[in-house]
């Protein structure tokens, strides 16, 4: 079943240098269960568009959409009040800073008892007190934590940053969300780290019916269940659809960088060879390219990419590209 | 034939802070020793607190060792000889964006080790820093830069010049490519790879990442809770399938790839 179904997604935010488009014209289509990967390096708009779906942007920002439906619901038709509703009962997010997520105050037992819904826990007040309590151990086994009896007694700050993810990806869950938004750290995890939380994320997709939304910056690290995958580059969408169509056979000379650039693709390439990389470096918002963003930097590019692509429809695949590596009328 | 660089039982405990003068001490690192030679890059692995960066700033001359010693081509490192070590070995930090000045410009920050460590004229100061920043591939317009203006991959490649301009033996770098953006930090490691082949410079290199040790590690030393438990070739550690920790830390992760056919057009430069 559809869940999610955002057409043309266009935010525009008023800078001191004129309007900037930080994202434009994103697409995202979201089944029940199913686990999607949006790719891109830093400043591609992959938080912001996080914080659309979640209805967290600056009210002050233009933010427009063909269409931004939940679960067959519009939601740019409704109040701040019913959106707020909407989002707080099916939607849970992880934010890309841990420490600004967990409240430096209190326990981890408090805050995960304050993320349990009120009417779950029920009869009197001892009764109520030990609920919440196996509810806490079960949420803690849930994220893949054994040792729950100190980690419920623990303030942040006394956690390793693994922990620290899971508890709270421990209190994103404790709703039962049908959507989880899940924002990777940028400075780097440990592998085994990381390793573990896309375990745990995949794990939770199947066992709690839940849609698991995961940004990373690494196509190379992307987890491995990953159904569908966005790749955004300067708030462009590049190319969108099945991870594995795309991984086997990029349509979009980004999408193609990306994973000749990722070590972890790259096998083959004999010891201490170049690596293969886009030149340059990433536009600031002030010095955005007209066009096709990727323009300058891009091994392809032609006279008429000054000229935003138009979007190339191709089975179930979307991309924006004039000179796509793939011939879609084969 | 002296080594380039040999760390010989080096030590470091920290005297826990309310501690007295009988209370154990915690021990960062237990004595381990190992070689370097010219041109060659070592990787430093190991979970996090396992004592990585204590070892590199040792190493880099930021931090002390309790115990043991160091051997800089045969020569024994003392902080007395300061200027030499500064010469010969230099660090760079993982946190770009804060290890540089905010108020100096560029072409000033590179000029400044060159002003406390050299004998140079001023003429010959400015030549030196517009050769290194060209190294980097940078131009000689950034020395009017001021960090603010930079992105952070250029940021990163100050950083590198600077560690670079006193043309040192050995670049002990920690963590110094995480921060940074796919195609950012393949421009660096090919940037570190040319450095390596046009100068002869050394590296020391601590890491998460076992795809960049695989690919550019010449040696790796892996730490377990200070202790080392490894230090060998790349290849024979990787080979390594006897130890559990080794295996957890290197093999599960280059084992995980995506299948990506990449003998397709090959258009993309380097
Ligand atoms: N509050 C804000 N004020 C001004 N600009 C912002 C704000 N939030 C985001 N931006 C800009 O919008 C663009 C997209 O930001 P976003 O945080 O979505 O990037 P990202 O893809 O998440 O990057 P990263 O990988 O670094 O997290 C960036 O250029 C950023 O500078
Ligand atoms: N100033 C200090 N006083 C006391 N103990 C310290 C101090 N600095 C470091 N340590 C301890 O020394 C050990 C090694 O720390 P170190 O920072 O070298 O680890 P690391 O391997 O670099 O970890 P990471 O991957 O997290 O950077 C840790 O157990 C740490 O708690
Ligand atoms: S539109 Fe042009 S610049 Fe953009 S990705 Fe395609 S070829 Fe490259
Ligand atoms: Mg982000
Ligand atoms: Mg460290």
């Amino acid at each position: 079943m559809q869940l999610l179904d955002i057409r043309n997604l266009t935010v525009e935010m008023q800078t001191a240098h004129g309007i900037v488009r930080v994202l434009d014209k994103v697409n995202l289509q979201l089944t029940e269960g199913e686990i999607h990967s949006i790719v891109g390096e830093s400043g591609s708009g992959k938080s912001l568009l996080a914080k659309a779906i979640m209805g967290f942007i600056n009210p002050n920002w233009q933010v427009t959409a063909d269409r931004l439906w939940w679960n067959g619901q519009d939601l740019l038709a409704m109040t701040p009040k019913q959106r707020r509703k909407i989002t707080g009962r099916d939607m849970a997010m992880i934010f890309q800073d841990p420490n600004a997520y967990l409240d430096p105050n209190s326990t981890v037992e408090q805050q995960i008892v304050e993320a349990i819904p009120q009417g779950d826990v029920r009869g009197t007040f001892m009764r109520r007190r030990v609920d919440r309590k196996t509810r806490v151990k079960r949420l803690l086994h849930r994220v893949g934590i054994r040792d729950h009896e100190s980690i419920m007694e623990s303030y942040p700050f006394e956690l390793s940053q693994g922990i620290a993810q899971k508890v709270s990806i421990a209190i994103a869950i404790a709703h039962r969300p049908r959507l989880l938004i899940a924002d990777e750290p940028t400075t780097a995890m440990e592998p085994s780290t990381r390793l573990q939380i896309h375990r745990l994320l995949a794990r939770l997709a199947v066992s709690q019916k839940m849609s698991v939304v995961l940004i990373s910056q690494d196509v190379g690290s992307i987890l491995p269940e990953t159904k569908r995958l966005t790749l955004l580059y300067c708030g462009q969408l590049m190319e969108t659809g099945p991870a594995h169509d795309i991984l086997s056979e990029p349509a979009h000379p980004y999408t193609d960088s990306m994973l000749r650039m990722s070590l972890q693709t790259q096998q083959e390439l004999p010891h201490k060879a170049r690596l293969p990389t886009l030149p340059g470096s990433i536009p600031t918002l002030r010095h955005m390219p007209i066009g096709c963003r990727l323009g300058p930097r891009c091994p392809y590019a032609q006279k008429t990419c000054v000229k935003a692509p138009r979007a190339t429809h191709d089975r179930q695949r979307v991309y924006h590209c004039h000179f796509p590596l793939l011939d879609s009328s084969s | 034939m002296s080594h380039l660089l040999e760390v010989r039982n080096l030590g470091k405990t920290y005297r826990s802070r309310k501690g007295w003068p009988w209370t154990p001490k915690s021990v960062a690192i237990e004595p381990l020793s190992f070689t370097l030679e010219a041109g060659e890059i070592l990787a430093v692995m190991g979970e996090t607190g396992s004592g990585k960066s204590t070892l590199a700033q040792i190493i880099g001359g930021v931090d002390t060792a309790t115990s043991g010693e160091i051997l800089l081509n045969g020569q024994k490192l003392h902080s007395n000889n300061y200027p030499q070590l500064c010469n010969n070995i230099r660090m760079i930090f993982q946190d770009s964006e804060n290890s540089l000045n905010a108020h100096l410009n560029i072409g000033k920050q590179l000029e400044e080790p060159l002003l406390f460590n050299t004998q140079l004229t001023a003429a010959e100061r400015q030549e030196r820093v517009n050769l290194t920043l060209q190294r980097v591939g940078m131009l000689r317009e950034h020395w009017e830069f001021y960090p603010h203006m930079l992105s952070s991959g250029q940021k990163q490649r100050v950083c590198i010049a600077r560690a670079i301009i006193l043309e040192p033996q050995i670049v002990v770098a920690d963590e110094a490519l995480v921060a940074l953006d796919p195609s950012i930090r393949a421009q660096i490691i090919n940037l570190m790879l040319d450095l390596q082949k046009d100068m002869g410079i050394s590296y020391i290199l601590v890491t998460h990442s076992p795809q960049i040790v695989k690919h550019i590690a010449d040696k790796i030393l892996i730490l377990y809770r200070g202790k080392m438990i490894a230090f060998d070739k790349t290849d024979i550690v990787l080979e390594d399938t006897q130890q559990t920790y080794v295996q957890q830390l290197l093999h599960e992760h280059l084992k995980q790839n995506i299948q990506y056919n990449s003998d397709r057009s090959a258009k993309i430069a380097d």
